[in-house]
């Protein structure tokens, strides 16, 4: 009996990225080995997520309200707008405490091989936003990959008749990297992208 | 076993939490499908060298009969990064890529598709005419797959006509067309294009300037025909059209 429950949690946490059987086994152990308050609060918040996990209206981050956290505070200066492709990014940008402004979630990157036309992001959205407030620029940090420099150059004509700035997060070597190691497209990319120091 | 060969890079799929599955089109293995562990991340040793339409020296490991061997080394040979950096000409490409990837079986060599198509983003990148260069190579691959549409004459008596009916992927003569409905009638000026391009080489090709018109009427002949063969339409055709609304 407690080798089918035990069974039956390694079959469901295999079905976690990155978990294999073996991790799967040595995590359902440990849940086993868990004081019954913590394996309930693990248990809660997956419940939690899953039913109170919505789209924000206004920039399509993951909210638990209509509004979500970053677009309702109020300190945020809301002349800047930064356009990533999915919500997983904003958790990277936030981190930086570089940027301290409003996000907008594409929620996906154009691909013309894979039918993944502009109808199909939210980027009507986008314009939207651009034409009801008062943004003075747009950063678009969409991946630096030929999908997501499809999607920037698209949304940058897009907002040509617009008075806004617009401006793409640079391209380049990776912090901690070594030159040595670089391919020749990052290593143009980079030296395109140079400042003065 | 570990293959050794060179390969341009026709499409990447995201798989899993950072890894791809890339797509190439090879100069000794044809359209090989393969798995490149952690490209995505920002560290990765594979760099830039997966992104669509790079040309690199490649060594993928597997058995024989493995539909997914796993990529284990990648260097750019050529990067094509202009025709990356342009939206229009990516678009252009990417219907090229398309039809490449519907005609071509898996693991089935063909070096005279990997010239073709390696001649074509070479003359993309170096300002040749891009709608030409597309159209040309349209033509040379279907020729190539045995697809090609017959332009120059009746299909079945090899008299002159013009009228193009494309559920036979020909033009047929009066006579022979009796009673049918044409899908479309050509210009003499399209036919004269269509054997041009079918006969002469890049070289050739550079030094001609057909009008916009021209190759408009030749390339929406050549669509309608790959339509009807492959019974849908190309997604990326029907992006540049979304685009061009």
């Amino acid at each position: 009996m407690a080798q089918g429950i035990i069974e039956n949690l390694i079959t469901e946490l295999i079905k976690l990225p990155g978990i294999g059987r073996k991790t799967a086994q040595r995590l359902a152990f440990f849940i086993l080995a868990m004081s019954e308050e913590d394996v309930k609060g693990i248990s809660r918040a997956i419940n939690e997520v899953k039913e109170k996990a919505r789209f924000c209206s206004e920039c399509f981050n993951i909210a638990e309200n209509e509004i979500c956290s970053i677009c309702s505070n109020s300190s945020r200066d809301r002349n800047k707008l930064c356009v990533v492709e999915e919500p997983s990014n904003i958790l990277v940008i936030e981190k930086s405490k570089g940027f301290n402004g409003l996000y907008h979630v594409l929620l996906g990157a154009l691909s013309p091989i894979d039918g993944v036309t502009p109808d199909k992001l939210k980027i009507e959205k986008l314009i939207e936003r651009v034409k009801k407030n008062e943004i003075k620029e747009i950063i678009l940090a969409t991946n630096p990959n030929t999908k997501g420099e499809m999607t920037a150059q698209y949304i940058r004509e897009l907002l040509k008749p617009f008075n806004v700035k617009v401006t793409r997060i640079a391209y380049g070597l990776p912090m901690g990297a070594d030159i040595e190691f670089a391919d020749e497209v990052t290593m143009n990319k980079a030296l395109e992208g140079r400042r003065e120091m | 076993m570990l293959h050794r060969t060179e390969g341009i890079v026709l499409r990447t799929t995201s798989f899993g939490e950072a890894d791809l599955l890339v797509t190439y089109l090879t100069s000794d293995f044809g359209v090989v499908k393969s798995f490149a562990k952690s490209p995505r991340k920002i560290k990765s040793r594979f760099g830039s060298s997966l992104e669509p339409l790079v040309q690199s020296r490649i060594s993928f490991w597997g058995k024989e009969d493995t539909s997914l061997p796993r990529l284990t080394q990648s260097d750019i040979i050529h990067s094509f990064q202009s025709i990356r950096d342009t939206l229009s000409y990516f678009l252009k490409v990417s219907e090229i890529i398309e039809l490449t990837l519907h005609f071509i079986p898996e693991r089935e060599a063909n070096k005279e598709v990997y010239s073709l198509f390696l001649n074509a983003l070479y003359n993309i990148e170096n300002n040749f005419n891009k709608n030409l260069a597309i159209i040309h190579y349209k033509i040379k691959f279907l020729e190539l797959t045995g697809y090609v549409p017959k332009l120059d004459a009746c299909g079945r008596c090899g008299r002159k006509g013009y009228c193009f009916y494309v559920a036979h992927g020909t033009i047929l003569c009066e006579t022979c067309s009796a009673g049918m409905v044409s899908s479309a009638r050509l210009s003499p000026g399209v036919v004269k294009l269509y054997k041009d391009l079918l006969t002469w080489d890049t070289t050739k090709i550079n030094r001609i300037r057909p009008s916009k018109m021209l190759l408009s009427e030749l390339s929406s002949i050549i669509d309608m025909h790959t339509h009807h063969i492959l019974t849908k339409p190309l997604k990326s055709s029907e992006f540049i059209l979304l685009l061009s609304e």
